[in-house]
C-alpha cells in the first residue's frame, strides 16, 4: 500500500467521522442551512476533495520528515564538529538528550529578532530572494521517494507494467529545481544594495553553476545505466549491484559537486570570506536569515538523499528494516562522510575552486559517462 | 603524502662556524680606515663580533655604500637616534652575515640642524626606521623617498622622544 | 574594472592586532600595497626613560605579548651588557629552557591564527590545545600565562619548582608526537598546499636588502640564525641546527617554523639535562655606569635588538627597541604585488605579525 492509498484511506475515515455531524446538522436545520450543510457533506465525501486532502497530507508527512531530519543534521553537524575539535557540541539545552533542543532554542531566538529591510534595497528582489531559494529547495525535496511505496503521488491502484510509480522523470525534475538556487542567490545579493554582497553573490552563483555541470553529467551516466528518469526506475535497476561500484568515479565526483553546491567547507568561500562578512546573506535579519540557514542544511539533506537514491541503492536493504528507515540511514552515512571532510580541510580559494570544477571534475565526469556507455553497450545493465 | 620536505635536524650535523679570531674584524677596520682616514674616528673592537666606529655625517653615505658593496655588510639592523645636551647621535647597527660581524657606526649632528643623509637607497630596510626616527625624534633624512610620520598621527605637532617634551610621567 | 584602493583594516578579522593594509587592486590582482601601523603606539621608549631598570622588566614583557619572555630576556641582556654583569650558569640554562618553551608557544599561536584564517578550524583548535601544555608549564614556574616578568638583571627571579624538569621533558615527548600529527593535518592536505605553494615569493636579495629577519629570511634560503651565528647566553654549548628552506614562498615559511618547533624541543631537552646547580641570580647594582649596552636575540619573529644608554643614574637615558616585525612588514608590498586578494591572508599570516612590538 503506497503512501497515497494510506493517506486516502485516512482522510476518508476522517471525513466519514466528521460527516456524521454534517449530515445530522443538515437534517435538523431549517431549509437553506440544511441544504447547505448537506451539500458541504456531499462535497467532502467526493473523490476529488479526499484526493486533494490526501495529497496535502502526503506532502505534510514528507516535509515534516525532511524538516525533522534537517534539525537532526544541524545537531549532528555541531556535535560532530565538537567531537572533532575535542569539545562537546551543544550540551546544556536539552541536557538529557544530548543538546538536541539547541536547534529549537536557536530558532526561537531568530524568530524574536527584528526584521530590517535596508532603505535603499530593492524591495521586491529582497523579498523574493529567500522565497525562491526556499521554494525551489522544497520543490526538489518532494520529488524524492523514500521507499518503493513512500512517495508523493496519486497512484491509487497498481501501476501499469513498463512504467514506474510516482512523478514521471522525477530525477530530472529534482535536479531542475535544485538548480534554480543560483538565480535566487544573485537576486538576494544584488538587491541588498551592498558592494560586498554583490561580489559574494556573484562568486556563489559562479561556484554553483560551474559545479552543476559535472554533477549533471554523473546523473546522466546513472540514468543511462538505469534506463529511466524516475527515481523508482533508478533504484530498481540497482537490485543486483549498487551504481557506486561500477561508477565509483562518478560517485566521488558527485559527492564533491554536492559539497560545492551546498556550500560546505572547503567550498564555503562565498559565505566565509567574501570580504569576510557573511557573503550574500549579510543584510537579512531574523528568521529570513534562519530560512537561509535552514535551507542550506535542507539542500544538504536533499543532496544526501539524491546521492543515496542514485548511487547507493536507494532504499534497498535487508527486509527487517522498513524501506524509508534504511534510506534515511544511508543518507546519514553520506552526511557523516561529508562532515568529516568539512572540518578537516582548509578553504579553497575562489579561482582554485573554479579550476577544480572546470578542469578536474568535468573530464572525470565525462570519463564516467564513457564508462557508463561502455557498460550499457556490453549489456551488463 | 604530498609536499613533505626533509627537515634539517639532528643526524645532519654540520660544522659549527669557525672564527679565526680577529681576522674579519681586522680586515674591516683596515679597509675603512684606508678609505676615510680623516672622518672615521674611535674605531675599536668591543668584543668578538662587535665593532664600533664614529664617522662624520658628510661621509656617511659613501661609507655605507662601500660597506654594502665591498665589505659584504648585507643587512641594516637598527637605526637609533639619541639626544644629548649638545648634539644628536644617530647610531647605525649594520650586520654582515658572511663575516658574522656587527658594526656600530655613530654619526653626530649639531643640535640646531639634526639632518643626515638617508641610506634607504642602499638598504631598503632603512626606510621605515628612518621614518620612525623622524617621527619620534625629529631627525630629518635628506633624500628619503617618503619622510612622513609613521607611528603618530600625521597632524601631530611634537617629537615626543626629545628631552624637552615632558607630556607625561 | 578600474584600479581602486581597498582598506583591509583596521578592524578586520584577518589582521591580528590593529593595523591597516591598503591595497590597490585591479580586479582581483594586487597592484600596490601600503601597510599602515601606529594604532597601538604606547610610547614605551619614552616611558622607560622614567622608570628604574627593574621597573622596566614588566614593561618589556608587554612589547610583544605573543612571545613576552624573549623581550624581557633581551632587555636583561642589554642592561647586563651595560652594567658588565656576569650571569651565573644555572640562570643561563633556565633562561634558555624557558626561552625555547616560549618559542614553541609563540609558534603554536601563530599556527592557530594561520590555520583559522585559511579555514582549517581544526588547526586552530588542536594547536591551542597543545599550547596549553607549554603555558601551564610556564605558569607553574612564573605564575602567569602570557606576560611572565621572570628574567631579572643578573639572572632569573627564582629557582625551578619541584618536578618541573620532569614535566618539561614529558611535554617535549608529547610535542614530538603532536608535530607528526600536524604534518598529517597540514602537509597531507592538498588544499593547504594549494593555498601556500608559490604564494608570496620573496627572493633572497630582496629579503637581505629590505631587512627581513627570522623565519621569512630563513625561508628565502639564507642560513642565518642568531643563536648559532652570533650566539648569546649559553647557546654555544648547545647542539642544534638552524632550520632553513630555499623555496621563498609561504609554504617554506610554514615549514621553517614547524622545524624550529622540533628543534626547540631538542634544545629544551639538552638544557634541562645539562643544568648545573648553583645560584640563579646575582645582585645587580642600582645605578648603571655611563656608557651604552647592546643586546641582540633571535626572537620567534626575527632579530630583536635593544640599545640602552646609561648616564650614571638608576634610570636609562635612552632605550631603543628594534622590532623585527616593524621591518618585515615594510617589506610586505614586495611579497604582495602580483597575487590575488585572497592570498593576502596567507602571505600576511605567514609573517606572524604581532602589533605590540611593531608599534611599541
Amino acid at each position: 500500500m503506497n503512501l497515497f492509498q494510506f493517506c486516502y484511506g485516512l482522510i476518508h475515515w476522517l471525513v466519514d467521522l466528521i460527516n456524521n455531524i454534517w449530515y445530522w446538522l443538515g437534517d435538523h436545520l431549517p431549509w437553506a442551512f440544511g441544504d447547505f450543510f448537506t451539500a458541504v457533506g456531499d462535497f467532502a465525501r467526493s473523490h476529488e476533495h479526499i484526493a486533494v486532502m490526501a495529497i496535502i497530507l502526503e506532502v505534510l508527512i514528507i516535509v515534516i520528515i525532511a524538516l525533522v531530519n534537517v534539525l537532526n543534521f544541524i545537531w549532528l553537524d555541531r556535535k560532530f564538529m565538537g567531537r572533532m575539535f575535542d569539545f562537546y557540541g551543544p550540551y546544556y539545552v536539552g541536557y538529557r538528550i544530548g543538546g538536541w533542543l539547541q536547534n529549537l532554542a536557536d530558532g526561537i531566538k531568530l524568530f524574536v529578532k527584528e526584521i530590517i529591510t535596508p532603505a535603499k534595497a530593492d524591495r521586491i528582489g529582497f523579498f523574493l530572494g529567500p522565497v525562491i531559494f526556499v521554494g525551489s529547495s522544497f520543490a526538489a525535496l518532494v520529488t524524492i521517494p523514500l521507499g518503493w511505496d513512500f512517495y508523493i503521488g496519486t497512484n491509487a491502484g497498481p501501476t501499469p507494467p513498463g512504467t514506474f510509480p510516482g512523478v514521471p522523470a522525477s530525477a530530472l525534475i529534482a535536479f531542475m529545481f535544485f538548480a534554480i538556487a543560483p538565480f535566487s542567490i544573485l537576486i538576494s545579493g544584488w538587491s541588498s544594495n551592498n558592494k560586498y554582497t554583490l561580489i559574494g553573490g556573484m562568486r556563489s552563483a559562479a561556484q554553483m553553476m560551474s559545479y552543476e555541470i559535472p554533477m549533471l553529467l554523473c546523473v546522466a551516466s546513472v540514468v543511462l545505466l538505469a534506463g529511466s528518469f524516475s527515481f523508482h526506475g533508478v533504484v530498481a535497476a540497482q537490485h543486483d549491484i549498487w551504481f557506486a561500484i561500477p561508477l565509483f568515479v562518478g560517485f566521488i565526483v558527485f559527492l564533491v559537486c554536492l559539497v560545492a553546491e551546498v556550500e560546505i567547507q572547503p567550498f564555503d568561500l562565498p559565505e566565509a570570506e567574501a570580504e569576510l562578512v557573511e557573503g550574500w546573506t549579510t543584510e537579512y535579519c531574523g528568521m529570513r536569515f534562519g530560512l537561509f540557514m535552514m535551507t542550506s542544511y535542507l539542500r544538504g539533506y536533499i543532496g544526501g538523499a539524491l546521492a543515496v537514491a542514485l548511487f547507493l541503492g536507494g532504499w534497498q536493504g535487508p527486509g527487517f528494516i522498513p524501506d524509508p528507515i534504511w534510506f534515511l540511514l544511508k543518507a546519514y552515512i553520506v552526511f557523516i562522510i561529508v562532515e568529516w571532510m568539512r572540518w578537516s580541510v582548509p578553504r579553497v580559494r575562489v579561482d582554485q575552486m573554479l579550476n577544480i570544477g572546470w578542469k578536474r571534475l568535468l573530464p572525470l565526469a565525462m570519463l564516467n559517462l564513457f564508462i557508463a556507455a561502455v557498460l550499457k553497450v556490453w549489456g551488463v545493465f | 603524502m604530498v609536499g613533505r620536505q626533509k627537515r634539517v635536524l639532528k643526524g645532519e650535523i654540520e660544522e659549527p662556524p669557525t672564527r679565526i679570531d680577529g681576522q674579519p674584524e681586522e680586515l674591516v677596520i683596515r679597509t675603512l680606515l684606508d678609505m676615510f682616514p680623516s672622518t672615521l674616528t674611535d674605531f675599536k673592537k668591543v668584543r668578538d663580533g662587535l665593532l664600533r666606529a664614529k664617522i662624520e655625517r658628510r661621509d656617511l653615505f659613501k661609507a655605507c655604500k662601500s660597506l654594502r658593496d665591498n665589505l659584504g655588510f648585507e643587512h641594516l639592523s637598527m637605526i637609533s637616534a639619541v639626544e644629548y645636551d649638545s648634539r644628536f647621535e644617530i647610531v647605525y647597527h649594520i650586520t654582515s652575515y658572511e663575516k658574522r660581524l656587527l658594526l656600530e657606526l655613530i654619526t653626530t649632528t649639531p643640535k640646531d640642524d639634526p639632518s643626515v643623509e638617508s641610506i634607504s637607497a642602499i638598504w631598503g630596510g632603512a626606510n621605515w626606521q628612518e621614518r620612525e626616527a623622524f617621527d619620534l625624534m625629529g631627525i630629518k633624512f635628506n633624500n628619503h623617498p617618503n619622510l612622513q610620520r609613521i607611528l603618530l598621527p600625521s597632524d601631530y605637532l611634537y617629537h615626543p622622544l626629545r628631552k624637552d617634551f615632558t607630556g607625561g610621567g | 574594472m578600474a584600479e581602486m584602493w581597498i582598506n583591509m583594516g583596521p578592524q578586520h578579522p584577518m589582521t591580528h592586532g590593529l593595523w591597516n593594509l591598503r591595497i590597490k587592486v585591479d580586479g582581483e590582482t594586487i597592484v600596490d600595497a601600503e601597510p599602515e601601523v601606529g594604532y597601538l603606539h604606547r610610547g614605551i621608549e619614552k616611558i622607560c626613560e622614567n622608570r628604574t631598570y627593574t621597573q622596566i622588566i614588566p614593561i618589556s614583557d608587554r612589547l610583544c605579548y605573543g612571545s613576552s619572555m624573549t623581550w624581557s630576556h633581551l632587555y636583561c641582556l642589554t642592561v647586563e651588557d651595560l652594567m658588565g654583569i656576569e650571569v651565573p650558569e644555572r640562570a643561563e640554562y633556565i633562561r634558555v629552557a624557558v626561552l625555547e618553551m616560549q618559542r614553541i608557544a609563540s609558534h603554536l599561536m601563530w599556527l592557530a591564527a594561520y590555520a583559522a584564517d585559511l579555514g582549517a578550524m581544526i588547526g586552530f583548535i588542536y594547536t591551542m590545545r597543545d599550547r596549553e601544555i607549554w603555558i601551564d608549564l610556564l605558569q607553574s614556574l612564573t605564575g602567569s600565562r602570557i606576560t611572565y616578568n621572570f628574567p631579572r638583571i643578573g639572572g632569573v627571579a627564582h629557582d625551578l619548582p619541584a618536578n618541573w624538569d620532569r614535566d618539561a621533558l614529558r611535554a617535549c615527548d608529547y610535542m614530538d608526537k603532536k608535530l607528526k600529527e600536524y604534518e598529517d593535518i597540514f602537509d597531507g592536505s592538498k588544499v593547504f598546499m594549494m593555498r601556500n605553494e608559490g604564494v608570496g615569493i620573496l627572493k633572497k636579495e630582496d629579503a637581505l636588502n629590505l631587512g627581513v629577519t627570522g623565519p621569512p629570511l630563513r625561508a628565502s634560503g639564507v642560513k642565518y640564525d642568531l643563536r648559532k651565528d652570533q650566539p648569546y647566553s649559553v647557546y654555544p654549548e648547545l647542539e642544534f641546527q638552524p632550520c632553513y628552506h630555499t623555496d621563498c614562498d609561504c609554504y617554506a615559511r610554514f615549514k621553517v617554523r614547524m622545524d624550529e618547533m622540533a628543534m626547540s624541543c631538542h634544545i629544551i631537552r639538552q638544557a634541562i639535562n645539562n643544568m648545573p646547580k648553583g645560584k640563579w641570580r646575582v645582585v645587580s647594582p642600582r645605578n648603571a655606569p655611563v656608557g651604552t649596552g647592546l643586546g641582540r636575540v633571535e626572537d620567534p619573529r626575527g632579530e630583536g635588538m635593544m640599545y640602552v644608554v646609561g648616564d650614571g643614574t638608576d634610570r636609562p637615558y635612552r632605550l631603543k627597541i628594534r622590532s623585527p616585525i616593524f621591518v618585515t612588514v615594510s617589506a610586505a608590498p614586495k611579497m604582495l604585488i602580483g597575487y590575488k586578494v585572497a592570498d593576502v591572508v596567507a602571505i600576511m599570516g605567514g609573517l606572524d605579525m604581532c602589533i605590540g612590538e611593531t608599534d611599541r
